[in-house]
């Protein structure tokens, strides 16, 4: 027996067999069922660990059509509901998807109430009121369904349903006869929208637990597939049907997601990102099979996988075009080939791992550019340089402390020490000064950044460094610290 | 290829030349790859291809303490390839800890487009290896360029080989002070010197030390270069700063050793 804690003490929230043949009902107070069965068994609700299973198996259910939407708390958060709508004739009808899915939930020993309808709304009463476990309703049929169940049908919340009950409504049929001016002007707005929900004549979006593709193309086997080229040859079969469809709307893929779905109910997602749409068989399934490399799903598999979808979640156009003619020729090709290039690396170093550069607006030299993860195929214009100011070749990732000898506190370096070797200098070009951003630090009570001289320096073998000295001497600081922050050809 | 009938009947030794011109197509292709000049006569004639050739692996080793002058250098040449592709450079995650990772100012001050250069990040060498080979294979970049600790005879032969396939410059900068035998087409040690001064006394032209220690079909010789970033152009420089003296002394090396 699970219990809930609620006001008033610990309350039932689900219990076996055995406790309701003692006479014990859900919402029953703790204490009320010790004093009719003396050895209860008690666990607390792990309702974290209930919507986590939820979740897992509605994405299961993903199999049967890409819109799947598990229950939030207020509509129970029990079940889930299926956009079923173009996906039932996969199956050959309704019925059959029914049969096959309540077969297949049983077989994980889970009992479950079905119901199709029209609306989100009429399916969830039908589930859960309607005598029959499984239920398909025709379409227009919302009110004379409705009609019979209880007014709890509506998903209204408790208090609604307590005063329409003492209102003596205790149907949805008796509420559904009435003038709707007086529900509405006595009744939270909720009543009226649950209704119209119900019945079709207010639209309810699903909220579908991953974003719906945009094209879609899923495999079903007979007997579950273990090994990495069985996959990849399959999804290789699944991109050639997608392609079809790609190339009818003149689209390409920029972003794929491949789901296996593993013969005990789990499944395994593998999103893959594309630097320019493609309709390349070849080139999607060479990043797949890196993907599956790198991801662990492979030595996961357990009893096999017994479905694989191939979803294009995110879609481009890119304008039709002979590529016998222009194959290798000219820069289309190239591009294409470099894009290729780019995904590749990606899906095996990872996203973060190909970068370029991109030039920030700032005078502090580590934040006068980012190395951003390349995105797309057009690169931010680079600013040009107004003056011939020394610029590093390498940056270090931060600035390392040094210990200077200088002639006069404020004056260019003569000898450093960094990283265990001592450097004569015999040519210093300095300072150029480059002041904290102040406009930074103007809400922030942490005292502003001080002054930096940097100093290109020459050792006598011809290595050029960049130090800068922080802080200006008598003004900011008396001692004077000094830090290496890059290196010149 | 039709057997050459020259060689059999009359012998016309004009015939015979040209007939065995024919059989010799490798030697003609080698000749007539997209070599990369230096743009610098006495180091391009000194070269079997008239500069560097355009497919192959080219390593370049570091003085003591000379890592980012070696860089510089890979940077120039990179900055001096005329084609607009994205140029892929590819530097382990160690690598960028120790010596600082590539400044984009910096590199646009070498005339080097940042815009241009794409870098990939690895953590480890059998990912660099994996990256520089995919790179090549591609053929897509203009040229990839890459930072190496160890590399093998077997992998430098496989890198060789790639690079010679796309006909793509490899540029590899070894980080490693033993080196091992390599396949690699050329083989530079690259020094820092003082940079040429321009008349207010700034530094303006950096200048390398450059030694070709190795080269397929070649010899090695020894040269000292600065580089001009606005002209991207290459000169060689004299042994003394002095400016007149690095006129009159022309393009002559510097010293050519001779090893038979």
């Amino acid at each position: 027996m699970l219990v809930v804690t609620a006001a008033g003490g610990p309350r039932i929230a689900a219990l076996n067999e055995a406790a309701e043949a003692a006479g014990l009902s859900p919402g029953e107070p703790l204490a009320d069922a010790r004093a009719k069965a003396g050895d209860l068994q008690v666990r607390a609700v792990d309702q974290a660990a209930d919507d986590l299973a939820l979740r897992r198996l509605a994405l299961w259910a993903t199999r049967y059509t890409p819109t799947a939407s598990p229950w939030n708390a207020e509509n129970g958060a029990d079940g889930f509901f299926l956009d079923i709508e173009g996906a039932a004739h996969l199956f050959g009808g309704e019925e059959k998807l029914l049969a096959d899915l309540s077969s297949r939930l049983e077989d994980f020993g889970l009992p479950a109430r079905f119901a199709v309808a029209d609306t989100p709304g009429a399916a969830w009463a039908l589930s859960r009121f309607h005598p029959a476990p499984c239920v398909v309703l025709p379409a227009g049929e919302e009110a004379r369904a409705l009609t019979p169940l209880p007014i709890e049908a509506l998903r209204l919340s408790p208090e609604t349903c307590t005063t329409l009950r003492r209102l003596g409504f205790k149907s949805v049929g008796l509420l559904l006869d009435k003038p709707r001016a007086p529900f509405a002007a006595r009744f939270p707005a909720e009543l009226l929208r649950r209704v119209d929900q119900a019945l079709g004549r207010l639209d309810e979006p699903l909220v579908p637990i991953v974003a719906p593709p945009v094209y879609h193309s899923l495999c079903y086997l007979l007997e579950p597939i273990i090994t990495q080229e069985a996959v990849i040859a399959l999804a290789s079969r699944l991109m050639h049907t997608l392609v079809h469809v790609l190339t009818r709307d003149d689209v390409g893929a920029r972003g794929l997601r491949l789901c296996l779905y593993r013969v005990d109910g789990a499944v395994e997602t593998i999103d893959i990102g594309l630097t320019l749409p493609t309709r390349n068989v070849a080139h999607v399934v060479r990043l797949i099979d890196l993907k599956l490399d790198a991801l662990a799903a492979m030595q996961e598999a357990g009893f096999g996988f017994e479905a694989i979808g191939l979803a294009v979640t995110r879609a481009e156009p890119i304008p039709a075009r002979q590529n016998e003619l222009i194959e290798d020729a000219g820069d289309a090709g190239r591009t294409e080939r470099c894009a290729a290039l780019i995904d590749t690396l990606r899906g095996r170093l990872g996203p973060q791992s190909v970068r370029r550069f991109t030039a920030i607006a700032s005078h502090l030299p580590e934040r006068a550019e980012a190395l951003a993860p390349v995105t797309d195929e057009t690169p931010a214009p680079w600013p040009e340089q107004e003056t011939e100011k020394p610029c590093p070749l390498l940056i270090l990732p931060r600035a390392e402390p040094t210990e200077v000898t200088a002639l006069v506190p404020d004056g260019p370096p003569r000898r450093f020490r960094w990283r265990g070797v001592t450097y004569d200098i015999a040519d210093a070009q300095g300072p150029e000064r480059i002041a904290s951003e102040w406009w930074r630090n103007r809400s922030g009570h942490q005292p502003s950044q001080p002054t930096r001289d940097y100093y290109l320096v020459e050792d006598e073998d011809g290595r050029r460094f960049w130090l800068y000295r922080e802080g200006l001497y008598g003004r900011e600081t008396a001692a004077a610290r000094w830090f290496v922050h890059g290196l010149f050809a | 290829m039709a057997p050459p009938t020259a060689l059999t009947a009359i012998r016309n030794r004009a015939a015979v030349a040209a007939e065995l011109r024919l059989l010799l197509p490798k030697i003609q292709s080698l000749r007539s790859t997209n070599a990369i000049p230096f743009g610098v006569a006495a180091i391009d004639h000194y070269l079997p291809q008239g500069g560097l050739p355009g497919g192959g692996l080219h390593e370049f080793v570091p003085e003591a303490g000379a890592s980012p002058a070696a860089f510089g250098f890979i940077v120039a040449l990179l900055a001096r390839l005329p084609q607009p592709h994205p140029l892929f450079l590819i530097l382990p995650t160690y690598g960028m800890r120790d010596f600082g990772r590539p400044y984009g100012h910096g590199l646009s001050a070498l005339g080097l487009d940042p815009r241009r250069l794409i870098l990939v990040v690895t953590a480890h060498r059998k990912e660099t290896l994996w990256a520089i080979e995919e790179a090549l294979h591609s053929g897509a970049p203009a040229a990839v360029a890459g930072a190496i600790d160890k590399l093998d005879l077997k992998s430098s032969q496989r890198l060789q080989l790639a690079a010679a396939d796309a006909g793509l410059p490899l540029l590899l900068l070894r980080t490693a002070l033993d080196l091992e035998s390599s396949a690699a087409a050329t083989r530079w040690r690259i020094g820092a010197r003082q940079a040429a001064r321009d008349r207010f006394g700034l530094f303006a032209r950096p200048r390398w030390h450059l030694q070709l220690e190795r080269c397929h079909n070649g010899r090695p010789g020894e040269w000292l270069v600065e580089y001009d970033h606005v002209a991207h152009r290459f000169s060689l420089a004299a042994a003394l700063a002095d400016h007149a003296l690095s006129r009159s002394a022309g393009e002559i090396p510097l010293r050519q050793a001779r090893r038979s």
